[in-house]
């Protein structure tokens, strides 16, 4: 994936900034080089933090107000002049109040327009259920044309935000609310939309993961090696267009998959992986790890987490339960002699 | 009764050993001829354990079955198992013999017994043949040893196998040559002929032809000299390399009694 024309930036100390104010800070670094980019929300200037964006650039930024449709057509209509609009909102208000204009107005235009999903997952935790967003991937991921995203940290957001801005057409990334901790140490990683990271080789079993779960992935990864099990984990931050060449080599090695997301298990990640494996017509042992198709209860975004069995103690109690796992219809430990 | 540690030695001599009679019979045309219209059954069993095994001959073919034949042609019975074992091992073991009818079946099974010392450590033999037939047999019998380990509940097998996820180890000579497998998982395992297709070995083990392979399993080269000359190539976890080689050499300190 090239660079956008004229694009660079650099995140000096990404350890003291979370997520969301990193997309800020990259998004504006990005936008001062390029004049191009527009930046609009809808009454979430401070808490998106692409507030940044309008202390630094006011005359390019727009917001709307409490009317999300109504800024995703504008931004539909800003595009066709060859302009990129990056949308910032909640998550839950960009995939679902605003769905048929993102549909319309954007995937079946093809119009080149980015928008960035915030407090994605139950990572507002505590605002309640109502600003949980847990079906985001699903439905931004029928749309027709769009590319969906979901960084792991705040240094791989940075990384996505320069690549969408480089991709023509509509894309969502999603986001936590920002206090995810980091995954990785610098920059010195390769990200291209649609190819997973190989954050790890296993030959028992593979995880494959994308944003906050990501990290919980490595952390059960590395408990499971204490006991003898070797596990890989998958950084599959783009879940569309997914590394089909990532899954289907790791249904082949090992033959026992987990997939690992905030979000529910109906229609994301899992669901993509799913769709996959179904298709390839391999078969193999498979979790889906997530939201069991039930609305998430407020808490704590740690204590949910661990609540749905998408953290570290859930992932590794998964890796135990499929590694036991009996699937083969062949099974016969008779020796060939 | 036999001590556990000759029931381990007899359960691969017979179950991982001598099938390799069939193997003899496939690869050498000589031997299929002393096959011919000879039907009948030839039992090995020891008067201080259960464990027997038996060759079936069948007008061409040769086949070994576990167990005692309710009416054998001859019965070539030992007095112990450890003297089975030794036998089997290419020592000096006089076993009774019964039923005399059936000497000339006998007669015609000696030479596969005798075929089967290439096994041997100090069987080396040096035409192409010869040594394509030892990797053959090898890959056969330690992948086959290695599971009669764990299913004869060698402790340090069974430990590893106990708790084992799913687990391919793979031996391949390439350039169509022998490949055999080992397949563990949670206290089970199976030895498999050919290439395991399911899913990525856990450990290959790859020679890129039967001198390398030769040189490596009969330890002319060591693992780590086999790998700089290009002899051995291994994929996949090296740890489970290092243990599966420890295994191996417990298998060889078995068969040849050090």
């Amino acid at each position: 994936m090239a660079k956008a024309e004229g694009l660079t930036w650099t995140v000096d100390d990404a350890d003291h900034m979370t997520q969301a104010e990193i997309y800020g800070e990259v998004l504006t670094q990005l936008a001062l080089k390029n004049e191009k980019i527009v930046a609009m929300t809808a009454d979430l200037a401070t808490s998106t933090k692409i507030g940044k964006f309008q202390a630094k650039i006011p005359e390019r930024f727009f917001d709307f107000g409490i009317a999300e449709a109504n800024m995703v057509a504008v931004a539909s209509g800003i595009a066709e002049t060859g302009l990129i609009p990056v949308i910032s909102t909640f998550a839950v208000f960009a995939s679902l109040r605003a769905a048929e204009f993102v549909r319309t107005d954007l995937c079946y235009q093809k119009r080149n327009v980015k928008i960035i999903g915030t407090h994605s997952g139950t990572s507002f935790g505590q605002a309640g259920t109502t600003h949980h967003c847990t079906e985001d991937l699903a439905v931004m991921r029928s749309f027709a044309n769009m590319v969906v995203i979901a960084p792991a940290d705040a240094r791989e957001t940075a990384k996505a935000v320069e690549a969408v801005l480089g991709w023509d057409g509509p894309c969502y990334i999603r986001i936590g609310r920002g206090f995810e901790p980091p995954l990785h140490k610098d920059l010195d990683f390769d990200f291209e939309i649609g190819k997973a990271i190989e954050l790890r080789d296993g030959h028992d079993v593979t995880v494959i993961a994308c944003g906050v779960t990501v990290l919980h992935a490595m952390e059960a990864a590395a408990r499971a090696a204490a006991n003898g099990v070797s596990v890989r984990v998958l950084d599959m931050h783009t879940i569309k267009p997914i590394d089909e060449a990532a899954v289907l080599k790791a249904v082949a090695d090992t033959r026992r998959i987990i997939t690992a997301e905030d979000h529910s298990v109906v229609g994301g990640l899992g669901s993509a992986v799913a769709d996959l494996i179904a298709k390839s017509g391999k078969g193999c042992a498979f979790r889906k790890l997530g939201y069991q198709d039930e609305f998430s209860i407020v808490g704590y975004p740690e204590d949910l987490l661990h609540h749905y069995k998408i953290d570290a103690d859930g992932i590794l109690e998964a890796i135990a339960e499929v590694v036991r796992a009996e699937f083969e219809q062949d099974e016969n430990w008779e020796d060939e002699d | 009764m036999a001590d556990h540690t000759q029931e381990l030695r007899a359960r691969i001599f017979l179950r991982s050993a001598l099938p390799l009679v069939k193997v003899v019979a496939e690869e050498r045309p000589r031997y299929r001829k002393l096959l011919f219209k000879a039907n009948g059954v030839v039992q090995f069993a020891a008067s201080d354990s259960d464990r027997a095994a038996w060759i079936e001959l069948g007008d061409g073919t040769i086949d070994v079955k576990q167990g005692l034949h309710p009416n054998p042609s001859i019965t070539v019975k030992f007095k112990t198992l450890k003297d089975l074992n030794t036998f089997f091992a290419g020592g000096t073991a006089l076993p009774s013999l019964k039923r005399l009818a059936g000497i000339p079946n006998l007669l015609r099974v000696v030479p596969f017994l005798l075929k089967l010392k290439v096994l041997m450590p100090n069987a080396v033999p040096t035409d192409p043949a010869g040594k394509a037939l030892k990797v053959k047999m090898l890959l056969y019998m330690v992948s086959n040893a290695l599971s009669q380990l764990n299913k004869g509940g060698d402790e340090t097998m069974v430990k590893l196998v106990k708790n084992s996820p799913d687990r391919i180890f793979q031996w391949t000579v390439e350039g169509g040559g022998p490949a055999a497998y080992l397949r563990m998982r949670g206290g089970q395992t199976k030895a498999g002929r050919g290439t395991y297709t399911r899913r990525r070995p856990y450990v290959h083990m790859i020679f890129p032809d039967i001198e390398g392979a030769f040189d490596v399993l009969t330890q002319k080269v060591g693992t780590v000299d086999a790998v700089r000359y290009n002899k051995l190539r291994m994929e996949g976890a090296m740890e489970g390399g290092k243990e599966v080689g420890l295994l191996m050499q417990r298998v060889e300190a078995l068969t040849t009694g050090a």
